[in-house]
């Protein structure tokens, strides 16, 4: 992942080079990578760029000393150039583990010989399935007291397993005691070595990509790998983190968005059919499609929240008199019903089909892998006419359960793109407007990116809507995340807002963005960017002694050379 | 962790902090999570607080990608367990506003609150400093709270004896002015000295705990402490007290280096020296406490390394007095006594029992609103037993009537009364859903099983046996288990080490019968011993002395 700037630079070097001759570069590149001989970065920061390969460091903890290792750990290997996946075992995906290719893991042993309760999870799922790991390269640094008798017992356990399963132990089992810092880092530096010993022979070789046209919309269908309410209990929201995997590789990038046709509720479209006396199977023929009204009303067509237009021509149809509001189809049929399934058919031809709802992205596929995508979900409620409403597509996606089907398509968004690695960066996201940060984040974390990242979140309150807290800690513990503000709203009598925080630090905010900082707002369009950008503008008008007229200029300025991006609803 | 010295990693933490205070007001500052910094972990304690987590919600929380859900508790310093009812209406309000809302007594007669958010931590300590309430040095390396016979008194030495209380934990008191920056905005006055002749820069290896008991009655379980005080009261004249050192119960599983001991009576000293004994054996344990090792820093090993000789004399040495032989005493019970009882005074009490010390209301009963009721009346003080209940004390006879209307009304006296002889003598720690110690339930549980137990017990014509049962969920031994006469220690979730043969009166501990039983098995293994005891006891003999004589001298 590079900026386009440079992307063009290098297409530019590289036209006229023969296959060979690419071949041969590549070749001296890697070179070039393994050994160091890069001049240091532009920011002066010792990070190489990163190599390629998906490393994960997972920690069992019960105490925390195991999760502190581990984060230690990972920040010394992204000093070194070596990008690390840093998962709690408790929060590790377990499906993942086949697809692993190198997996090290730091857990301690409690009481009679027992894993953390926050690994139990996965250790009973390593001793209870037979699995297949042939492809796993790994080592386990066992934590312990000697003063118990199963010492390190579970790291010995896990230790063992992985060996059965036909991984490959890259560096021996290393117990330790509880004075544990220095064998720890001895260890992690054998596999640090392990680890750049091997880049030289992995780095795959340039291929051609085919190049194809896009026409029109590709759809993917993919399958629901994860569905998390991110808030806890007694929020007073529902965010659902949504992970979709696919067998195809997605092509997006950090601040695409993705676009999801939602289900119509299976219920409610069974009480259509009961109220409407409508066979399921009759195949009825719209201006799209000829299918059966089954398929039309539960996939293709809305039937919720009526466009008044679409209300009139149900009036017209069935000859009543209908006031001129919105309303969901099975209520219409209920107070005003249809002569017979006949008259329902020409109804059905009236439908409108449903709206795709955009989601902004949430991983990257450097971080991710290319056949997932993930996305945050608020779920919409809200009052209209009196009553209360939901969102259709949120509620669709609340429910979906892991394992279902589902279909989406990629929304190439390509201004809201991230700059050069060694570009600083400032994200204004409250709310769900975390995910295209939480995209461009994971980025920069898998791909070494030098430049700083300062992120600006907001929600109500502290305990229960932090999204993504945890992985945030992370980015912060392992220095991707150079600094954060948070605002949460409803935990002090004065509500505080991301405003607030950027007015706070003002000065800071104004130097990074006079020093060639890209600013980006995610999240709701009224009032929250709005709010953002009349405090931006102030800031600039503060801090840079400006007028009025010349802190608008000045963000005109920024917009034009794409410093300045939004992403808002 | 680098062993500097040979010295724990908490040493090293302590003697870095400037007095206690740590990065404390960075930590609060922290917004990204609601914990503290790690070293500031163990420095708060010395202000009163533990960090605690919710550990039912640990899986959610974590799959949710929220961290644990961090939350604080606090214990207020109160010698000899005693409010007046202003401070109980405060203190009811101050759970309600910043904590879960349960007031908790303790088994060390104070009050605790759990659910304290990291932002709440000082608004909760400011509202109790209006109050005249502090949490100074309730958890942590140093003298802890003061405990001292809380019942009714039989005679006028009982004032005079609990005034030592608050001699005590004052004379103790760190000289530190950090709580009073850190919570109360005091100024930092620059170049003060604060030097602390007692505590140094280093505090004592481990916690500290003393207590004062006024014989017959051993309710606060005396010679579990460090220093235990026993009142020497002769022709209604306070000569001293009896003191006794190296109580502690806690031991870890697996590890023989430890184990529970009472403590061993030394001598006898005058009121006169009292003080200076009782601060000459925390400098001893100072000076030589084991600072390598927490698992064994306790003073009770410090007096078993010594040699129980060698420590005397040392005292002596230090104290620059001897001690005089101890004097004959006797404890006959340490139970509370529940429901009405009059003093020397002619004024009244009532003994409330609060299973588990646990002050809330819930569907069997309204307690916190009926205390708070009380309270408001301003008729009776409020005093905390060692036994985790609730005396409302010093009621004039005029005033009698007022305060009983108010017990009837809400159902203390029936649920006081009601409650079996098993239940209204045992005792649970804390352990989930808070204790990040605890290996298994225990106040959570205990109830139940209670409920399990006493039917066998009526099945063996037992239940007017006032047996003292207690549980912990680890072998820390807050809950007291190991000085009972069933004591019941998890191992496991679910799990449970069966002990007996502790007496009735608090002068023998028990010893472990049967390793990791589930609820099924003791059931049955109690069914079995209730039996026999019922068949063999002689007369008058406790299930406590029987079980000794019984299965433990003979093993």
């Amino acid at each position: 992942m590079i900026g386009e700037v440079r992307l063009k630079e290098l297409h530019d070097f590289l036209n006229g080079y023969s296959k060979e001759e690419l071949l041969w570069i590549n070749g001296y590149l890697s070179g070039i990578v393994s050994n160091g001989l890069t001049n240091g970065s532009a920011n002066g920061h010792e990070t190489k760029p990163a190599t390629t390969k998906k490393i994960s460091l997972a920690f069992g903890t019960e105490t925390g000393n195991s999760k502190k290792l581990a984060t230690q750990l990972a920040a010394a290997a992204k000093k070194r150039g070596i990008n690390v996946k840093l998962i709690g075992l408790d929060q590790y995906r377990l499906s993942d583990l086949s697809k692993e290719e190198y997996f090290f893991v730091v857990i301690s042993t409690q009481g009679e010989g027992e894993p953390p309760a926050s690994a139990k999870k996965f250790y009973d799922h390593i001793h209870d399935n037979e699995l297949s790991l042939p492809n796993l390269k790994y080592s386990v640094l066992a934590l312990g007291d000697s003063s118990y008798p199963m010492f390190c017992k579970t790291g010995e356990d896990v230790d063992l397993q992985f060996e059965k399963f036909g991984a490959k132990r890259v560096v021996p089992l290393r117990k330790c005691d509880v004075d544990y810092e220095v064998e720890a880092m001895e260890w992690f530096g054998n596999v640090l070595n392990v680890i750049e010993s091997q880049s030289v022979e992995n780095v795959p070789v340039l291929q051609q990509q085919p190049v194809k046209k896009a026409t029109g919309k590709k759809y993917y269908r993919g399958t629901v790998l994860a569905n998390i309410n991110l808030n806890d209990r007694g929020s007073n929201k529902a965010t659902y983190h949504v992970e979709i995997g696919c067998d195809e590789t997605i092509e997006y990038e950090p601040g695409d968005t993705i676009g999801i046709v939602p289900q119509n509720r299976k219920d409610v479209v069974k009480k259509i059919f009961t109220l409407t006396g409508i066979d399921a199977d009759k195949v009825v023929q719209t201006a799209k499609q000829s299918a059966p009204v089954l398929e039309l009303l539960t996939q293709h067509l809305n039937i919720c929240y009526l466009l008044s237009s679409t209300v009139k021509k149900y009036a017209a149809i069935t000859q009543q008199e209908i006031p001129d509001i919105r309303m969901d189809l099975v209520d219409l049929i209920r107070i005003y019903p249809v002569k017979d399934a006949a008259q329902f058919e020409e109804i059905v031809k009236i439908l409108m089909p449903i709206a795709p709802r955009l989601y902004s992205v949430s991983s990257s596929p450097a971080a991710h892998g290319e056949n997932e995508v993930h996305i945050t979900v608020a779920r919409i409620q809200f009052l209209a006419e009196d009553e209360q409403r939901f969102g259709l597509c949120s509620e669709f996606l609340g429910d979906l359960p892991v394992g279902s089907a589902i279909t989406f398509y990629v929304h190439k968004d390509k201004n809201f793109k991230l700059p050069a690695a060694e570009e600083d960066v400032i994200m204004i996201g409250p709310g769900t407007g975390v995910a295209p940060f939480r995209a461009f984040l994971a980025e920069r974390d898998a791909t070494g990116a030098t430049g700083r990242n300062w992120f600006f979140f907001g929600e109500q309150h502290f305990t229960t809507d932090f999204l993504y807290q945890t992985e945030i800690q992370n980015y912060v513990q392992t220095g991707v995340l150079s600094k954060i503000d948070l605002a949460f709203s409803r935990d002090q009598q004065e509500k505080i807002y991301v405003q607030h925080r950027m007015q706070q630090k003002a000065d800071e905010l104004y130097n990074w963005i006079n020093n060639g900082a890209s600013v980006y707002v995610s999240g709701t369009k009224d009032p929250m960017s709005k709010d953002v950008e009349n405090t931006l503008l102030q800031i600039i008008e503060e801090k840079g002694k400006k007028t009025n007229e010349e802190a608008k200029q000045y963000l005109e300025q920024l917009k034009k050379k794409g410093r300045y991006e939004k992403d808002v609803y | 962790m680098s062993k500097k010295n040979n010295l724990s990693a908490v040493e090293h933490i302590k003697t870095s902090s400037d007095g206690l205070r740590g990065t404390l007001k960075e930590s609060l500052d922290e917004g990204l999570t609601g914990a503290l910094y790690e070293d500031d972990q163990s420095l708060i304690k010395f202000h009163g607080l533990y960090q605690q987590d919710d550990r039912d919600r640990r899986e959610e929380r974590s799959a949710k990608k929220l961290e644990w859900l961090y939350s604080f508790m606090i214990r207020l310093r109160l010698p000899g367990g005693f409010l007046t009812p202003e401070q109980w209406i405060g203190l009811h309000h101050v759970a309600g506003e910043h904590s879960t809302g349960t007031i908790k007594i303790t088994t060390r007669q104070t009050v605790q609150l759990h659910g304290i958010l990291k932002s709440e931590i000082k608004p909760t300590i400011q509202s109790f400093n209006i109050l005249n309430l502090d949490s100074i040095a309730a958890c942590g390396d140093v003298n802890r709270n003061v405990t001292c016979s809380a019942h009714p008194k039989e005679s006028a030495i009982h004032e005079e004896v609990f005034h030592y209380a608050d001699k005590i934990s004052t004379m103790a008191l760190p000289k530190t002015r950090a709580y009073y920056e850190i919570w109360l905005d005091e100024e930092k006055i620059a170049d003060k000295n604060e030097e602390d002749p007692l505590y140094q820069d280093r505090y004592l290896p481990r916690k500290f705990k003393v207590g004062i008991a006024i014989p017959p009655n051993n309710d606060i379980d005396v010679l579990t402490n460090d220093v235990g005080l026993i009142a020497i009261i002769d022709n209604g004249e306070l000569k001293g007290f009896n003191i006794a050192a190296g109580g502690g119960l806690s031991s870890t599983h697996g590890n023989p280096n430890t184990y529970a001991r009472l403590a061993t009576v030394l001598g006898f000293v005058n009121t006169e020296n009292v003080l200076k004994a009782v601060y000459e054996v925390m400098t001893i344990q100072r000076d030589h406490g084991n600072r390598s090792d927490r698992k064994l820093a306790r003073l009770k090993y410090t007096i078993d390394k010594f040699g129980v000789d060698a420590f005397r004399t040392e005292l002596e040495k230090r104290c620059g007095f001897q001690l005089e032989e101890a004097k004959p005493y006797i404890f006959t019970d340490r139970k509370d006594h529940y429901g009405w009882k009059q003093n020397h005074e002619g004024k009244w009490s009532y003994s409330v029992f609060i299973e588990n010390g646990r002050v809330l209301d819930d569907e069997k009963i309204a307690l916190k609103t009926a205390l708070l009721e009380i309270a408001k009346t301003g008729k009776a003080n409020f005093r905390f037993t060692g036994n985790q209940n609730l005396i409302l004390a010093d009621i004039v006879e005029a005033d009698k009537s007022i305060v009983e209307e108010l017990l009837v009304k809400f159902g203390v006296i029936a649920h006081t009364d009601q409650a079996g002889a098993l239940r209204k003598n045992a005792m649970a720690c804390v352990a989930f859903n808070t204790c990040p110690l605890a290996l298994a339930e225990a106040q959570r549980y205990l109830p139940s099983l209670i409920d399990k137990i006493e039917p066998l017990l009526k099945k063996h014509s037992l239940q007017n046996e006032e047996i003292i049962l207690r549980m912990t969920g680890c072998p820390n031994g807050c809950g007291r288990s190991p000085a009972a006469e069933i004591g019941f220690v998890g191992t496991a979730y679910g799990q449970y080490n069966l002990h007996i043969g502790g007496d009735r009166v608090g002068e023998r501990l028990n010893t472990k019968y049967k390793d990791s039983l589930n609820e099924e098995q003791i059931l049955s293994a109690l069914d079995e011993l209730f039996a026999v005891y019922k068949a063999e006891r002689t007369e008058g003999e406790t299930f406590g002395d029987f079980s000794y004589r019984k299965w433990v001298q003979t093993t």
